[in-house]
This record gives structure tokens, sequence and C-alpha cells, in this order.
């Protein structure tokens, strides 16, 4: 029964400097778009017509770039969309938006057809930061298009980016700012992840540009949970931060273990079975069955990403498939990875900033079971 | 291929190896008159056929002897049994080298036309002058355009005192030439003498272990002759078996009904035991043999030392069965078990040296598919005890209580380094650095010195040979032999992690270089061992003193900070890459140390 549903828009007019991910560059005009779209309203329908729609509460417009999807094929998808899910119960609609790709009337139609929250891709207020990053926007652009959308969007994400090479404490702590003052719902985190092969990687190995070394980058990640939660907006995930009320409910859903149905390429969906095991597939790909024991496993390590983290009795159901669980989050303890405090174990400050350290001890328990 | 005759006139017969300093073309020049001899086939013909082991034929190198009998019709109108014995070049196997021209009464010293004469030419015509070899210099690669001839044939005479007007130019690699070496070998060199009517006396020169056969002994029939079905007695090892087989090598085993004296072949019995077939030993008859044996022989005695640990555990017994089995082809690879308290349990492993330790190691992994941690290589050390006792030490950890210690004891060497005259000071002042004493020095040529310095083997074992070829730009060559054991002020430097004393890294040092080795140690661990949960102090200390120390900063930030839909797929396999990569490292105690760790000393910079 699948509660959250993923459309996958892989197009942008260029690929960021960082860019890893799957997404091809396009003129506005590709005929590529064109067959995408058509391809994506196929499976839309053949989704709907098996019934698999019928329970989705949240969903998510994601690439990529939606909104050099083009207006009108974005509209097209939001139409087809609007008349297949039951718009009544979806209680979060995102549609993820680039600042030079947003117009005022793009965001009309969407807000129209039932989208209800939009994700803005801002990464910097730092111009010079925006350009090492290969985006396509200014920050004046950003701010315009955000206050823009307001007259139709009342949830508002912000996505920043800290790391990046030439950015300091002072310019970090410019951006923070700036976002707030434009009083967004929501905010995203993230420190940048240079991937090799990328060209910003290639800059770096040059010695065109250096890189935020690691301590820095921490310093970074804990400033900025500093200025936001001082301004009301608690961390509720590693890299999320939002106004109480204001978590987004389809992310969620993927670090709690339900199931989720994507579509387009690349789209990733999951299901838990009625066995307990769980299957997660890639768009027209075979699915890769998890265990019982590697689905508990799974929950228990995406849980620590968020700030609730684990129950003791979530923790204690678990231990019936992953019998070292106990043992392992009393090591974490030890480790400062997590902390106990009200029957739950939390990730703390080093937990958040030594994550895979600490997902990975707790997924390794798949493997002793 | 040829037939071979019943039984040659011991006139007809010729003994001979190739010398040469390392990739000097030794090997392409055996390849070669296998080829003109019409031995191999030229379809069978593969590069370097005497070679065999895969390490051997990738690093350019041999390790073990090998016999080829060719026939040869040379220019007089006779055909001739040629016995060629290619012998490891390296000076870690001299002694077999020394068993091998025992085996011959002629050698065929290869110096390349463009290198000239180097350390191991020195070291093996000196060999080969002791043995009272028939030499025939030959200058190889002179199809290169860098080839002087004339520089080489000065550099022969001066330096190795062998009258060079005659030596014969050749290319091994185009063939030039190459005819004139079996003619020289022919004409100068003695045929065998030795009295067939004697008893049997035979020289084991080599052995290799056959899955099927055994042990598959190499000799050279001095006296009497070698048939199957005798009781033979080996002479050093005190052991009376049967012949199985005897035959010859074309280059694959040829049985034959007997082996003269004179004559070169294998020989098979029923030993399947390595040990007890020793090179150097002399074979002779159960009943009625010879009693003296031949000359030369000695036991072979490991001289470097390295503990030896699987990376895993659960491989200790798949490590145990790997140098089992090499050591069925290598009975100079001694081991015994050991335990140590940051590595768990591995073998403490005794080498003939430095290129032997390598090649074991890589053989080790490679064949076996085995995940190792090797110690950084130690010596045997004689430490005399305050009540009179001589102990013998292998290992750092095995170094009594100071206060228990009389005096120690180190090995020295000899080594002979050859270098061009801009480099003699460059060599001065890392020898001094490395405790050697200047012994002599004499320019062999106008472009080559040789220098004589007296050095601890410790020092060599670190990084001698390396920093000697990067600080002469890869000119150096490099011989060495044992010299005598010295008295030397001797402390144990232990490393500590986390304020642990990690037995494995601990080493034994001059005690005035404790300080500045204990110091650039503690450096490069700090670069080698990965950022960890929490701070890592790394401390250098002389019996419990702290000389030096540096420290492995905590890890700040390790995450992935976006995982969504996709991404938790990702995120995962990502998590598990990152388990195996630690998988391969050594945990100990909370620290996760890398293997390379376990060899930094050999890297530090000074």
């Amino acid at each position: 029964m699948y509660e959250l549903l993923y459309i996958h828009l892989p197009f942008c007019r260029q690929r960021c400097a960082y860019c890893n991910f799957v997404t091809e560059a396009v003129p506005e005009d590709d005929p590529h778009m064109d067959a995408y779209l058509e391809r994506l309203m196929r499976d839309i329908r053949a989704a709907a017509h098996a019934g698999e729609l019928e329970h989705i509460r949240t969903m998510y417009l994601g690439g990529g770039t939606p909104t050099h999807f083009g207006h009108a094929r974005l509209v097209e998808l939001a139409y087809l969309l609007s008349l297949s899910i039951r718009l009544e119960q979806v209680e979060e609609y995102t549609v993820e938006a680039n600042p030079d790709s947003l117009t005022p009337a793009l965001a009309k139609d969407l807000y129209a057809l039932g989208a209800n929250r939009l994700s803005v891709g801002v990464q910097s207020f730092v111009d010079s930061e925006l350009a090492v990053l290969g985006r396509l926007h200014t920050a004046d652009q950003a701010a315009q298009t955000i206050r823009e959308s307001r007259t139709r969007f009342e949830n508002l994400s912000l996505d920043l980016i800290c790391g990046i090479p030439g950015q300091t404490e002072t310019s970090w702590q410019y951006s923070l700012e700036q976002a707030l003052s434009l009083e967004p719902e929501h905010l995203s985190i993230y420190p940048l992840q240079v991937d090799h092969g990328t060209p910003l990687a290639q800059a770096i190995n040059s010695g065109a540009l250096s890189a935020v070394d690691e301590d820095s980058q921490a310093e970074m990640l804990e400033q900025a949970a500093r200025v936001l939660g001082a301004q009301g907006y608690p961390r509720y995930e590693v890299a999320s931060y939002a106004r109480p009320g204001y978590e987004s409910r389809h992310n969620t859903g993927y670090w709690t273990g339900v199931s989720y149905l994507g579509i387009g390429t690349g789209a990733a969906s999951m299901r838990n079975t009625l066995e307990g095991t769980r299957e997660r597939w890639l768009c027209g790909e075979e699915p890769e069955l998890l265990s019982a024991s590697e689905a508990a496993a799974e929950d228990l390590f995406l849980a620590l990403r968020m700030s609730r983290g684990v129950s003791n009795t979530q923790l204690k159901e678990a231990s019936t498939l992953l019998p070292q669980a106990l043992n392992v989050f009393e090591e974490l303890q030890s480790l400062g990875l997590v902390v106990q405090t009200n029957q739950r174990y939390l990730p703390t400050e080093k937990g958040w900033l030594l994550g895979n350290e600490l997902y990975a001890r707790v997924w390794a328990l798949a493997e002793g079971s | 291929m040829r037939s071979l005759p019943k039984r040659v006139d011991s006139s007809l017969i010729r003994n001979f190896s190739l010398i040469a300093h390392i990739d000097h073309g030794k090997s392409t020049l055996a390849d070669r008159i296998l080829q003109l001899t019409h031995t191999i086939a030229e379809r069978d013909m593969m590069e370097q056929v005497l070679d065999s082991m895969d390490i051997e034929r990738e690093r350019g190198i041999t390790i073990k002897s090998q016999a080829v009998r060719v026939l040869y019709d040379a220019a007089d109108g006779r055909s001739y049994q040629l016995n060629l014995i290619d012998t490891p070049g390296h000076v870690d196997f001299t002694y077999e080298v020394s068993r091998s021209l025992a085996a011959c009464e002629g050698a065929v010293l290869v110096v390349d036309a463009t290198q000239g004469v180097e350390a191991q030419t020195i070291a093996n015509a000196a060999l080969a002058m002791n043995a009272n070899l028939e030499i025939i210099p030959v200058i190889n690669k002179i199809d290169l355009p860098a080839a002087d001839i004339e520089r080489v044939k000065g550099e022969i005479e001066e330096g190795l005192a062998i009258p060079a007007e005659h030596a014969l130019a050749v290319s091994a690699k185009t063939g030039e030439g190459v005819h004139d070496i079996l003619e020289a070998v022919v004409r100068r060199v003695p045929p065998p003498t030795g009295n067939a009517a004697a008893p049997l006396k035979a020289l084991i020169f080599d052995s290799y272990y056959d899955a099927y056969r055994g042990v598959v002994a190499l000799v050279r029939i001095v006296d009497g002759e070698l048939r199957k079905g005798q009781n033979i007695r080996l002479l050093a090892a005190g052991i009376t078996t049967l012949v199985e087989e005897v035959g010859v090598r074309r280059p694959a085993n040829t049985a034959v009904d007997e082996l003269a004296a004179g004559e070169v072949g294998y020989l098979i019995t029923g030993l399947k035991d390595p040990r007890d077939v020793k090179v150097g030993d002399t074979v002779t008859l159960a009943h009625g043999g010879a009693t003296e044996p031949l000359p030369g022989y000695r036991d072979v005695k490991p001289m470097v030392f390295s503990g030896i640990f699987p990376v895993d555990g659960d491989q200790y017994e798949g490590l145990r069965e790997a140098l089992d089995k090499l050591a069925l082809n290598d009975p100079a690879l001694v081991y015994e078990p050991e335990t140590s308290h940051a590595l768990g349990f591995g073998f403490r492993v005794g080498f003939l040296g430095l290129l032997h330790m390598e090649v074991v190691k890589e053989r080790l992994e490679r064949e076996f598919d085995l995940d190792l941690v090797a110690t950084a290589p130690s010596v045997e050390y004689h430490v005399f005890t305050t009540n009179g006792e001589l102990l013998t030490i292998h290992t750092p950890q095995d170094m009594p209580d100071a206060s228990t210690i009389e005096h120690i004891e180190e090995p020295y060497l000899t080594a002979t380094v050859l270098i061009p005259p801009e480099y003699v000071g460059a060599v001065m002042e890392l020898s001094v650095a490395r405790r050697g004493s200047f012994k002599t020095m004499v320019y062999l040529s106008e472009n080559t010195v040789e220098m004589k310095w007296e050095i601890p083997l410790s020092e060599l074992v670190l990084d001698y040979f390396d920093q000697l070829k990067s600080r002469t730009r890869g000119y150096a060559s490099l011989d060495y032999e044992f010299s005598s054991y010295h008295t030397a002020s001797l402390v144990r430097l232990d490393i500590l992690l986390a304020g642990k004393p990690v037995d494995a890294l601990s080493f034994i040092i001059h005690k005035d270089k404790a300080y500045e080795r204990g110091n650039a140690l503690a450096i490069k661990l700090k670069e080698i061992i990965p950022r960890q949960l929490f701070e890592v102090p790394i401390q250098a200390a002389v019996g419990g003193r702290v000389l030096a120390r540096t420290t492995v900063k905590a890890r700040r930030k390790d995450v992935l900070a976006k995982c969504y839909g996709g991404d938790i797929t990702r995120k995962r396999k990502l998590l598990e890459k990152q388990k195996a990569g630690k998988k391969r490292m050594k945990s100990i105690g909370n620290v996760e140390v890398p293997q390379e760790a376990f060899m930094a000393l050999l890297k530090i910079d000074e």
C-alpha cells in the first residue's frame, strides 16, 4: 500500500558543478522531454488503474529541475496527477524548483493543480559561491522568486549548502541570515559533497579551487544548527530544520519505513510485504529483497537520522530480529554517538556529524543476525 | 627436438653458467641459446623459458637455478653436449649461486653494454673466479643506441681484472653474436674431469618440489655414475634413499638410464621433505660410497626476520598451509608461530635477505589469496645477559629487560656500492647516517667508483637500498655479504597508541638514533592512521620514557546528509563499503590501524 508518490523529472538546463545525480542537461524545447512526458503519463495511468495510487497521502515532484521541464508539460503532468490521485487526502504535495526557472505564472498554475509546498534550491546567498557551484541564478533572483511564490505557497523550503570552496564562517552566517529573512517554513542544510569525476572535483584536483577541510565543514554544520535552532527552526533530521508542524511528511515517510512508489527514470520505490520483508527497486529494474531483519536494521539506522531517534519499544521489538541490537546501542552510547533520554535513544551532536559511523554500526546488525 | 645420443665422451661435454647483474639480459640470452640449438621448437618459445615462476617472469629476476642440456654442432664438426645452468642473479642467493658455479667449468659473464659493470657483476665474477671457472666476458645489448662497448671493456679489465680484448659483443635480443658465445664455450671452457670408475659423488646444486614426484634435485656428477635403482646416501643430511629416476632437462624432464661423471641432470628419490635435500650436499652410494663430502657445503641461515600475520584471524590456518607449501620449493624459508597482542596469531619468518622477503610476501598474498600484515624487518641480535647467557633474538618483543642485559651484539655486513664518482658524497652521507664505517674506495674506471662500507644489517634492511637509489638517481648498485657481529648500544623503542604499547610496532635501534627515529615514526604514523572517533595519541618510548608524541585528531564529520527515497539503497551500499574498508585495517583496542602502519618504519623520511 503505497502512501508516498515520487515523480522524477531528470532534466536540467545545465549540470551543476557538483552534480552526480541522474539528470540530463537539455534545452527548453528538447523533444526528449515530450517523449518523457508521454511515458510518465502512461506509467501514472497504469499505476492508477492498478489501484496503486489510492492511498497516496504525500507527493513529490523532484529532479533534476522540475521547473525546467517547462510550464506546459508540467501543467499537463500535474493535471493528470490531479485526476489520478485523491487530492483531498493528500497532505503534502511538493514541487522542487530552481530560482532561474520558476516563474510566478508557473507557481500559480501548480498551486491551482494541488501543489502546496515548494522546495527551492537556493544553495547560497553569495553570488561568488553560486558561481563555484555552477548555479545559474544569483542571490537576488532567488530572493525575488521566493517572495513572488509567497502569493500562493504558504509552505516553503529552502536548500543551503555549506563547505563550498571559498566559503567562510562569515559568509555562511550571511547565507543563513538571508534565508531566515525570507521566513521559510523549512530549511535543508547539506555539507557539500565532492564526488569523483564532477567538474568541481576536477577544479579541486587541479588546484584551481581548494576544498574546505573536515573541521571547517563540521564547524559550519554546528553553526547552522545553532543559528536555526535559536530562530525557531529545530533540527528534526540530520539535514532538516523546520518550524514546528512543518516537518516534511513525505521525507519523514522515507525515514520511517513507509511504502512509496517512484515513477520516472531512476526513481526508487519501496514496498513492505505482509511477511515483514521489504522490496526496493529502481523504476524498471528487478527488486532487491531485504529480509525482515535487514528491514528492521534499516528502520533503526534511518530512525537515528531523526531527532526523535529510536524508542526503547522499537529497539526491543527490533531485537527479536536483531539479537545484538541492545548491545550495539549500549556501545553507541558509550562512544558518545547516541544518548538515552525519556525512554529513547537520540543522536548526539557527535552522532549527527559522524552519521556514517553511527548508521554503519547499526546497519551491521543485519549482518550478524 | 633432437633425440639424445646414448652416451657422450666427456671431452664433448661443457658445463657452464650464465652470470650477470640483475636486468643485464641473462634470461633473454638463455632463451636465445635454447632457440639456436633447437632445444625448443620456435612455436613453443615463451619469453624467458627458464624463469618459470610467475613472479620471476614479472619481475625479470631469476630466483631458482635451472639446468638445461642442449646439443650443439660446433664449427669443428663435432656435436657437443652443453649443460647450461642459469643462476639466481640476486645477492640474497649468493650461496645458491656458488653451488651452481661449483657444478660448472666455465661461466659466461654477461654485462650490459649501456650499464657497464655493476655490483653484482663484480660479486658474481668473484664467485666464478673463486670456483676456478673459465670466464667468458660477453657484452650484451649492443643493439641499444646507448651501448658503449669500449667503456664496458675498460671496466671489465680494470674492475674485474679479466682480459676483455676478446670479450664478445652480442645482442641476446636480436641474436647477434650468440653463436660466437657457444663457439667460445666449446673452445675455451675445459671439459669436465672426473673419475668414472670411482664411487659415485654428485653435487646437489638446487632442488624443487613436484606435487607428484616429491623433491627433484638438480645434480652434477663429479665421479662415478648415477643410475635408477641405486641405493644412495646424502652425506650432510645423513639420509639413505633409493634412486627412482634420473634424467636431463631439455627443458622438460627427460628420463635417461644414467648420468655419468661430468654430466648434469636431475635426480628423483622417494624423499618428500625438501629440507632433506640440501643445496650443496653430496650424493654418494649407500654402500661403498665416498666418505669425503664435496667441499663448500653450508647450512643456509636466514638473515632477516619479519612477523607475518593474517589481517583476518580466520586466515591463520591458510597462512600456515601457504608457508608449508612455499617451503617445499624454498628450503631457505624458515618460520615459527608467533603471537602478538596487537596482531594475534601469525608467524615469525626468516629470510635470506630483503628480496627474498619481498618475493615470499608477494607470493603468499598473490598465490594463496591471503590478506597479510607484515611487521618491519628485524635481524638476529645476540644478547648477552648479566648471568652469562647468550640469547638469540629475532623479534623486538623477545628483548629482555634492560637491567638483565650485559651487552648486545648485532650483525654487520660488508656492503659494496658502485656509483659514478659524482655520487661519492651522497653515499658517504647516507652510509654515515646509517652507522656505516668507511672501508675502501677504488676507481674501477673513470666512470665507476667502488666503495666498501661496514654497515649494520639492521640499518641496511630499513631502506638503505631505496635511499641509495634515490640519492644517486638510480645509478648505484649494491652488493653485500655478512661480515661479523659487533657490540652496539641498542634499545627497544616502543610505540604506544592511545596509551597502550603495540608490540608489533616495536623495533630495536641504536640508542643515539632512538629520538630521531622515534619522532619521525610518530609523525609518519600520524599520517597513516586515519582520524577515529576519539583522539589517538601516538607516543614513542624507550623503557617507559616517552621520547616523542603526536596526535591523530578525532574525526569531526563523516556524514552524507542527503538520504531520500532513491538514496537509501545507495547509502546502505556505501556503509557496507566503508565497513569493508575498515576490515582491511587491524583494530587494536579502539584504534583502527591500516596495514601499512606496520611497515611505516621503512617509509620515514629523514
